[in-house]
């Protein structure tokens, strides 16, 4: 019964707290701060955020709500927080995705990513990981640049979305091994992992969230991580670079930010509790049932990482020759 | 364990007065907003995963969140049947016969044999979920791209034959429905296509905002007509119970909509659309009037909606035994499962049997509560037909249009909304039946998205549709169904010359 007791308690305090909206007051935060997922519920950076979400009530007085604000693969919701308030009520969760540092390399963007928002600080990066099914012959990176050479035949790779990160560095890892590898897009990663679980695709590309669990389920036999380093998530499974193809991605970022004009302190107070959560063990747990790694990154080296990573995807993109419109 | 221990273990863990309590909770909740327009379980139970957090056992929070999925599921068909209004694609179908059953005074009738019938389909779902789900999870697996746009493919001739009366409008609203879906990203390319500019437009329509639109408020508009030419038909409420009549017309069609719903559900994404389809073409085959189909056949919701219910439950076996989520609903609870640290798949029975049986038998639980909670309530909405249509319309119309507000917080929706509203009152006038054109708006995009993966996959020679067997069988399907019912076609009217 005591469950029943907290469930009920949570609705009671957040009927008391809303009501605090219209109360005027002096120091941040006087009110509940608006966190926005510009994803769908249920997607990794919604679970990212729904965890963050948990944790913030242990160290600020004021709650943090998500909101998802899905469409336009991302830019509808990011749009909405940059035309917001700066005034450190409305956030946005999952800065650093494919549509703040791939997309506005390949289309024209209605708000500058880097410009309009300001970084507050990362939590996690979700590397791609190239993975095969249990069942393929391929048991190394090395095993499919030698069949395509052998065979001469196309590798059909399963991928999450067109150029996406996981798209992004299937491909780049195909031009620079040498390899033919037709792409071929899903909507979304959970299709394309099973797509490949059924064993209709020769390999695929995921992010740990997706595909950890069919590691575990010995459906999927994880073939490289596309990182500059291994990822925690995975810690035995080696880098391209480590098995001698010169390419590292980084992957899709997540990390928190402001619309730009936001004050310093504001800031300030929501780095140090993003710090905070990062470094409960609790939160770490929850993390790491997620299958997502926590990478902290405070404001400024975050700021300086975002225009790094962004630098980096328009540079492959052109080599790769990648056009979407 | 074997399977007789783990159920009852299962039980033990259902029965307590906690996982009752949530059960109950999520069966009551899954009815309301099933009966609430715009309201779908994926929304619902987005909101609720918040709480999650604060629920300790994961059993528990499955418990709440299964409940709310097929709790909706029952409750989906109320709408379709009393106001023409589906709720999801599932009760598309249920509409049809449905909805004619209502403006014949026997809304009872339907709401019960719907009721009845998704009791036995989920019941037996659930069986079949305990007995066999590993081996049909496999099954499932093997659906890749070009089986999937093989069978998307026969759903979109199932939906033309829907609209009963002429191929030939059953073609322009299917090929309607399809230029619907395509606004929006291109799901291969990623190019955004008929957004003219507008940042609304570039996530496509809304599936319930279209279907509200075309069936809920252009039914209003078109009520609207008789009111003002004050021909009030005062509708009866008739029977509120099926007849033995009916029961023994709809007992064979909820067997068969049953086994169909069971096993199409398994196949990841549209499963449930598919299986209500393919019921309703499997009863109008084998009824020996199928000309009543179209002007309220009791078949017609019996067979569908019995479909939807077992494919809900077995849309449960790739996410238990596999880890894989078959569409957006499921995919919460895979997210839910994973915030309480279980992770879905071949390993949980082992690792969490507790998990796994707990929310078995809770299923078998909330069945039963579910059709408590429901017999009673048909009576209730039953009488709501004798509500004037000057309160019920603007009413629905309110609902309608917080439903779609809600989905994504944006008044372009609602525009949107009441824009469909005017096209379907346009189609009414024409006598033109909207079913096809929603039904292809939804396996539009599955179609075109399967097809372009398979061929991304063959190198672009059409060949792996007939070199893979299951697509290879399903397009043999659609040809002798085609053929079929051109025969059929031609032979009428070969008929119609010489007997004048």
């Amino acid at each position: 019964m005591k469950r029943v007791i907290a469930v009920v308690a949570t609705v009671m305090f957040a009927c008391m707290v809303l009501p605090a909206v219209s109360m005027a007051a002096d120091a941040y935060p006087s009110k509940p701060i608006t966190a926005i997922v510009p994803m769908a519920a249920g997607g990794s950076s919604d679970l990212m955020a729904r965890a963050i979400e948990k944790f913030w009530t242990k160290y600020s007085k004021q709650p943090l709500v998500v909101v998802n604000k899905p469409g336009g693969g991302g830019v509808v919701g990011t749009e909405a927080v940059v035309r917001s308030k700066p005034d450190g009520y409305t956030l946005y969760i999952g800065y650093g995705s494919g549509h703040d540092v791939v997309m506005p390399t390949l289309q024209k963007m209605p708000y500058d990513p880097l410009k309009d928002l300001v970084a507050v600080a990362r939590v996690s990066i979700h590397s791609v990981v190239i993975v095969t099914g249990a069942k393929s012959p391929f048991n190394s990176i090395k095993d499919v640049v030698e069949y395509s050479k052998k065979e001469g035949k196309p590798v059909t790779t399963a991928v999450s979305v067109k150029a996406g990160a996981v798209d992004l560095a299937l491909t780049a890892f195909g031009k620079a091994a040498g390899v033919n590898i037709v792409t071929v897009p899903f909507s979304g990663g959970a299709e394309a992992t099973t797509a490949l679980a059924g064993g209709h695709l020769m390999i695929g590309g995921g992010h740990p969230s997706e595909i950890i669990p069919h590691i575990k389920a010995g459906r999927f036999k994880a073939l490289a991580v596309v990182l500059p380093q291994r990822d925690p998530t995975l810690p035995d499974v080696p880098t391209l670079k480590e098995q001698g193809i010169n390419v590292a991605t980084w992957g899709s970022i997540k990390g928190l930010a402001a619309p730009a004009g936001t004050p310093k302190e504001v800031i300030k107070y929501i780095e140090g509790n993003i710090r905070k959560i990062c470094s409960d063990p609790e939160f770490k747990k929850t993390m790491a049932n997620l299958n997502q790694p926590i990478m902290y990154q405070g404001s400024e080296d975050f700021a300086k990482f975002m225009r790094q990573a962004t630098a980096d995807y328009a540079k492959l993109i052109k080599e790769l020759n990648i056009k979407i419109d | 364990m074997d399977i007789f221990a783990g159920l009852l273990n299962g039980f033990l863990i259902a029965l307590t007065p906690v996982n009752l309590l949530f059960a109950f909770l999520g069966a009551v909740l899954g009815t309301a907003i099933g009966v609430l327009p715009g309201l779908g379980p994926a929304a619902t139970i987005a909101l609720l995963l918040p709480a999650i957090y604060v629920i300790d056992s994961p059993v528990t929070a499955i418990i709440l969140m299964a409940g709310i999925f097929y709790g909706s599921m029952y409750g989906g068909s109320t709408t379709s049947i009393l106001l023409n209004l589906p709720g999801e694609a599932a009760s598309v179908v249920t509409c049809i016969d449905g909805y004619k059953m209502a403006q014949k005074g026997r809304a009872g009738a339907a709401l019960g044999i719907a009721a009845i019938g998704s009791f036995i389909a989920g019941t037996v779902g659930i069986v079949g979920m305990t007995l066999f789900a590993p081996v049909i999870a496999n099954f499932a697996l093997s659906f890749g791209p070009p089986e999937k746009f093989s069978l998307a493919f026969v759903g979109l001739l199932l939906a033309v034959t829907l609209s009963g009366s002429s191929v030939v409008k059953g073609l322009v609203m299917m090929t309607l429905g399809l230029l619907l879906a395509s606004v929006g990203l291109d799901p291969i390319s990623g190019k955004t296509r008929f957004s003219f500019g507008v940042t609304e437009l570039q996530s496509g329509f809304d599936f319930v905002t279209l279907a509200m639109g075309v069936f809920g408020l252009g039914e209003i508009f078109l009520g609207l007509e008789s009111v003002i030419k004050s021909e009030i038909v005062s509708t009866k409420v008739g029977q509120v119970w099926p007849t033995m009549r009916d029961w023994v017309a709809s007992r064979m069609a909820i067997l068969r909509g049953t086994l169909v719903g069971f096993f199409i559900g398994v196949i990841p994404g549209g499963g449930a659309v598919i299986s209500s389809l393919v019921s309703y073409a499997v009863e109008k085959k084998m009824s020996k009037r199928p000309e009543e189909f179209g002007q309220g056949a009791i078949e017609g919701v019996a067979g569908p909606e019995s479909a939807n219910n077992a494919a809900s439950s077995s849309s449960f076996i790739p996410l238990l035994t596999l880890g894989i989520p078959g569409n957006a609903s499921i995919a919460m609870i895979f997210a839910a499962l994973l915030i309480k640290g279980v992770t879905p798949g071949p390993f949980l029975i082992q690792e969490h049997p507790d998990v796994f049986w707990g929310v078995i038998a809770s299923m078998y639980i909330g069945n039963v509560m579910l059709l408590v909670l429901n017999l009673p309530l048909v009576g209730l909405w039953a009488q709501l037909i004798r509500v004037p249509f000057g309160i019920m319309a603007p009413i629905i119309i309110l609902f309608t249009a917080i439903g779609s507000y809600s989905l994504q917080g944006q008044t372009f929706d609602i525009y949107s909304l009441v824009g469909f509203g005017l096209f379907g009152y346009l189609l009414r006038k024409l006598h033109f039946e909207p079913g096809p054109l929603v039904l292809a708006f939804v396996l539009g995009p599955m179609v075109e998205g399967s097809m372009r993966q398979s061929l991304l996959m063959s190198g672009g020679t059409f060949s792996i549709f007939l070199e893979r067997p299951i697509s290879l069988v399903l397009l043999g399907l659609f040809a002798v169904l085609a053929i079929g019912q051109a025969a059929v076609t031609l032979r009428k009217k070969f008929r119609t010359r010489t007997n004048p």
